[in-house]
């Protein structure tokens, strides 16, 4: 039997079927709410990023400073007491241009994340974050910048307690 | 350095959700079925004259001989319960007060899992004869839900 192209796949469809009603769907939502327990340290990390303070753990034996905060050193495999406040400034040490957003939609001005080696903490040691205030050609590993950070009255306790970082 | 903080002053947990969403289209037999559902209000099987079946819903090929099937029929709106369950429980758990059965309602050489109303749950059994109550059509959206549910004839 000759069945043609009435089954050759298609490549995609356009998104104006889904609303002329030329073809049938269903549509559905899952429920994917989720609860992350942060633990001690990300707890008392978040707890004082709503006080507008970034803060590290050193480690008693090989005087690291990490940020984020953490309750064992990954070296020594020592616990750590000591948290100890950090600079809101830092250096870029390395980023990326963002021209897409997280579901896929292409923007003109780009986001820019990356990763800042915290003041205070030791070397290469810092956070994934994002970049601000700058025009996105000038952003070169190696640049200060300092975070801006939302009023204490907005301030949840959430990494998102700082907008951005922009150049010092 | 810091004292740590008491338990209840430092989040404990961290929450969100993830935009998840899906849109499932029925495939090109798929399509065809719910489409007659939704405007004519019928039932649609697919008939393979090599092996005598007649699927429902209507399927492109026939699972036995593998023979692309074009003999698209109405199929009566009469079936038999296979098995059935009781259900006396919400989703969330909580209880209903008015239990709902489900049931596998055969069709054909194939069927539904679909709901029965319109009976006392006491009272159902294998073997049962079952209709399909089809919704009006302004209320059809195209979907298996456009059988309200299956009723003792």
């Amino acid at each position: 039997m000759v069945t043609g192209n009435r089954y050759r796949a298609l490549n995609s469809l356009p998104e104006s079927a889904f609303h002329d009603g030329k073809l049938l769907y269903t549509f559905d939502q899952l429920n994917t709410h989720y609860a992350w327990d942060c633990g001690v340290a990300i707890g008392e990390y978040l707890a004082k990023l709503r006080e507008g303070i970034i803060i590290g753990a050193t480690c008693s034996h090989c005087h690291r400073t990490m940020v984020p905060p953490r309750l064992f050193c990954e070296y020594c495999f020592r616990p750590i007491k000591n948290f100890i406040p950090l600079q809101d400034t830092g250096t870029i040490l390395t980023f990326s241009l963002c021209y897409v957003t997280w579901d896929v939609q292409r923007i003109e001005i780009p986001e820019i994340p990356a990763v800042i080696a915290i003041d205070g903490a030791s070397e290469n040691h810092g956070i994934l974050h994002k970049i601000g205030e700058v025009d996105p050609h000038a952003v070169h590993i190696g640049m200060r910048v300092k975070a801006v950070w939302k009023t204490p009255e907005e301030r949840s306790g959430d990494i998102t307690d700082i907008l951005y970082f922009r150049p010092e | 350095m810091y004292p740590f903080l008491h338990p209840f002053d430092r989040p404990s947990h961290y929450e969100g959700l993830f935009p998840v969403t899906n849109r499932y289209t029925f495939g090109i037999s798929g399509e065809k079925f719910f489409r007659a559902l939704k405007d004519d209000g019928v039932i649609l099987g697919t008939h393979c004259p090599n092996c005598n079946k007649l699927y429902v819903p209507g399927i492109s090929f026939c699972n036995e001989c593998l023979l692309e099937l074009e003999d698209w029929r109405v199929v009566e709106n009469v079936g038999t319960v296979v098995t059935f369950t009781i259900l006396n429980k919400n989703l969330d758990g909580s209880q209903r007060l008015d239990p709902e059965i489900v049931a596998f309602i055969q069709m054909g050489d194939g069927g539904f899992v679909h709901r029965l109303a319109e009976i006392d749950p006491k009272s159902v059994f294998i073997g049962m004869q079952v209709a399909a109550v089809i919704k009006e059509p302004e209320e059809r959206i195209g979907s298996i839900l456009d059988i309200r549910y299956f009723k003792p004839i």
